[in-house]
Formats: C-alpha cells, sequence, structure tokens
C-alpha cells in the first residue's frame, strides 16, 4: 500500500474546494466548478427552505409526539460532535421522548465513549450500544480498506469504510425503529453530508428495500452470511408496514456553526477528542480510512461534504481547505494497520 | 417527452456516471445496477423539483417513479400535466 499523492498543489474550484481529480469536474474560465454552477440558483433559495423544513418538523412533532408506545424519536449516535448536538437540539427543542443507539465498530475512541456517556446522563436519554463480533468487523474493514465494493456515486461522499459502517447503522437503527414503533429515526448529518430534499422524509419501504438489496449484494459471500443479520429481515417490509418512520436530520435546517455547536455542547460536559483525526470526533478507523480512499482515487471522502457547506457558507473556506488538504495523520493510520493487520 | 427526458439523463450522466454513459438505456434500473445510490436519489429529486418547479411527496418516492430514465420521464410527464 503507498502514500497517496500530495494533494496539497492540485488544481481546486476557487469558490467551493473540489478538486480537478473529482470525477467528473469541469471548471469554467474563471476556475468555478460545475457543482457550484449548477447550485448558484438554489442557493438564493436556501433560507427560505430552511425555514419551511423547520416548521415542517414543528408541525410533525405536534402531530406525532407521544402516540408511540415508548420513544418519540430513536437517534443513530456516534457520540461525535454532530450526533450529540442533534440529540441535545431535538430534546431541548421539542422534549421528545428518545433513544440513542451506537454502533460500536470497535474503533470508537475511548474519549468519544466518555462524551456518549456524559451527553446521554446529563440529557437523560436512553442509550443502547450495540457491537459485532471482531472477526466480523475486522473482516469487513480489510475487505473494504482493500476494495471499493460499493457504486460509484457512494464513494463520492464517503470512504468504502465509512459506507460500509454506515450501511449497517443505517439499518439497526430503523430495524430498531420498527421493532420498537418507534415514529422519528434522527441522524446528526451535516448540512453538507446529504440533500435537504431529505432532511424530513418518510421512509419509503420500498425504496428501502431495493436499496437493502443493493447493499447486500456487494458483499462478498463469506461477509453476506453475516451481514444479513444486521439488515431488515424480509418479513418486516410486510408484518410492519404502518410502521415506516420518517428519517430526519435537522442539522440540514437548523443554524450550523461549528464553534457554536462546541459551546453548546461544552454545557454537557462533551469535550473535543484529541485521539481522532481532524474530520471526526469519534472514530479511530477514520484516518485510515481517508488514506485508502485518497490512494484509490485521489480525492478525500469528505470533500463532497466540506465543499457543499463552504457554497451554503457553513464553513469557511480556509478551514476547509486545511480539513480536506491536510495529509492524514500517519500514527492514525498505522494504528488501524496494526488494528486489521495489514 | 424527448425533451424531458434528454435533460434526466444528461443530469444522470454528468453527475452519477461522468459522462461516460455506454450502459445506461432508457429502462436501466438506478439503483440495482449502482448508478444512483439512496442519496443520489434524493439529489435526482431536488434536480427535478427545481428544473421543473414541482415538489416530489413523500409518497411518491417509489421505485416506479425515479428508478429509471423512462419511469422518471413518466412520473414528470404526469406531475406536469
Amino acid at each position: 500500500m503507498c502514500a497517496p499523492k500530495n494533494l496539497t498543489n492540485i488544481k481546486i474550484c476557487k469558490r467551493c474546494i473540489l478538486p480537478v481529480t473529482f470525477p467528473g469536474i469541469k471548471f469554467d474560465d474563471q476556475g468555478i466548478c460545475n457543482h457550484c454552477r449548477r447550485q448558484e440558483s438554489t442557493a438564493a433559495k436556501a433560507a427560505d427552505r430552511k425555514e419551511k423544513y423547520r416548521k415542517r418538523l414543528d408541525q410533525l412533532v405536534k402531530e406525532i409526539e407521544n402516540k408511540a408506545p415508548v420513544y418519540d424519536a430513536i437517534m443513530a449516535y456516534s457520540g461525535g460532535k454532530d450526533s450529540s448536538y442533534t440529540l441535545k437540539l431535538i430534546k431541548e427543542r421539542y422534549n421528545l421522548r428518545l433513544l440513542a443507539l451506537t454502533f460500536d465498530n470497535h474503533f470508537v475512541s475511548p474519549e468519544a465513549m466518555k462524551n456518549i456517556k456524559k451527553v446521554t446522563n446529563v440529557l437523560g436519554i436512553d442509550h443502547i450500544c450495540f457491537r459485532p463480533p471482531w472477526q466480523f468487523a475486522k473482516a469487513l474493514f480489510i475487505l473494504t480498506a482493500r476494495e471499493d465494493i460499493f457504486p460509484a456515486p457512494a464513494l463520492l461522499r464517503a470512504s468504502a469504510i465509512c459506507t460500509a459502517c454506515i450501511g449497517i447503522v443505517k439499518s439497526l437503527v430503523l430495524k430498531t425503529a420498527l421493532e420498537m414503533s418507534i415514529p422519528f429515526v434522527a441522524f446528526g448529518w451535516s448540512p453538507g453530508q446529504a440533500p435537504i430534499q431529505s432532511a424530513i422524509l418518510k421512509t419509503n419501504r420500498a425504496l428501502i428495500r431495493q436499496n437493502q438489496s443493493a447493499l447486500f449484494n456487494a458483499y462478498p459471500t463469506e461477509i453476506k452470511s453475516k451481514m444479513d443479520q444486521y439488515l431488515i429481515p424480509d418479513v418486516y417490509y410486510e408484518k410492519y408496514k404502518d410502521r415506516f418512520p420518517y428519517n430526519i436530520h435537522p442539522l440540514a435546517f437548523f443554524h450550523y456553526d461549528e464553534e457554536h455547536i462546541k459551546n453548546e455542547l461544552d454545557e454537557l460536559g462533551w469535550q473535543n477528542p484529541c485521539d481522532t483525526d481532524i474530520n471526526s470526533s469519534n472514530c479511530l478507523l477514520n484516518a485510515f480510512a481517508n488514506y485508502c480512499h485518497l490512494e484509490r482515487h485521489q480525492f478525500h471522502p469528505y470533500v463532497w461534504e466540506m465543499a457543499n457547506m463552504v457554497r451554503q457558507g457553513e464553513v469557511n473556506r480556509d478551514q476547509a481547505i486545511e480539513k480536506i488538504y491536510t495529509e492524514q495523520n500517519l500514527n492514525m493510520v498505522n494504528y488501524a494497520k496494526k488494528m486489521l493487520e495489514i | 417527452m424527448n425533451e424531458l427526458k434528454n435533460k434526466i439523463r444528461t443530469f444522470v450522466v454528468e453527475n452519477f456516471l461522468f459522462s461516460n454513459n455506454e450502459n445506461l438505456e432508457d429502462n436501466t434500473s438506478f439503483l440495482e445496477e449502482g448508478i444512483i445510490d439512496s442519496t443520489g436519489v434524493l439529489e435526482l429529486v431536488g434536480f427535478i423539483e427545481e428544473e421543473f418547479a414541482i415538489t416530489v411527496e413523500d409518497e411518491e418516492l417509489i421505485p416506479e417513479n425515479l428508478d429509471s430514465i423512462n419511469n422518471v420521464t413518466a412520473y414528470l410527464k404526469s406531475k406536469i400535466n
């Protein structure tokens, strides 16, 4: 495995930071990329659109709260900055009955684990942690470190390792929501991670089924046999057809500012971990995941998210450049390699 | 109809196939063939809402409306009409 090429001198969009190595990108004579140009008209309507989504969630919460048997919402809770803030936001703004679920991939930083305990205790939220056996996690991460098994569009937004992890997280929270009849599934996606159209969305079982099947079929047989138990069982699509929840990711339409978020989290005793890389506040595998992606694709797996946030004015362009065009922490890369015996 | 179809095809090819459209037939399933993932479907929705000034309702987010160029074209035609 060789080191990724140095990307510090690469040509990038003068507005959003997407690099010339990003698949399909085109630059005009002013050095602005086609994605920035295409989104110019939507950017002008962004504030109104966010307001519309805030009102929609307020209304939905009124319609749904206290109708579920035990919990109003389940949160996919990594313990990182964004999911911790989302948990605080929906608890304090809506006072929902929340269940937080953490997927422990065996690389959750010890400091993030402390944060998880502090945040759920201070907010008074029930928490469950789901950990697959190490042998399975190791096989999954070795596979995705070496191969791009997922469709190309998924790899524009995240590394193969992250895509594997997130696929399980999404399935686990949905599965739990169906079993416990929980009407909201919440995620802490940043405003750049997913399109605003998905920020409040009733999950559609036909689409979910097709997505799950595409995810499952991406894996080789030896992983499939174990992966099956983390995905939505076939019988659930009929058995729980009236329980398919709303997915929400409120950071897409509430004020997003890293400093503000960190100040809010200070109140809960959440501390920025010192043991993670610059792009993560919970995962010790992330630097290695980025490294593998950079090596294969020559663009950073967070660059799409960061470019969106720069365009939306949520992140300062210089900060985004620092996050994306700083070399990966080799100590962290080597730590993951040692753990995975690669 | 052809104009609608061409706009959708161009968006999909430029954003998900990176201008390599040799395997994209009008009835190719986006999800089954891994051309678009679940987040990509919503980017496609964002595009058609913006481009054709329509609103895609939650209950319309089904493969029958969005999973191929033909499906999107037929769906859009019914919405615009």
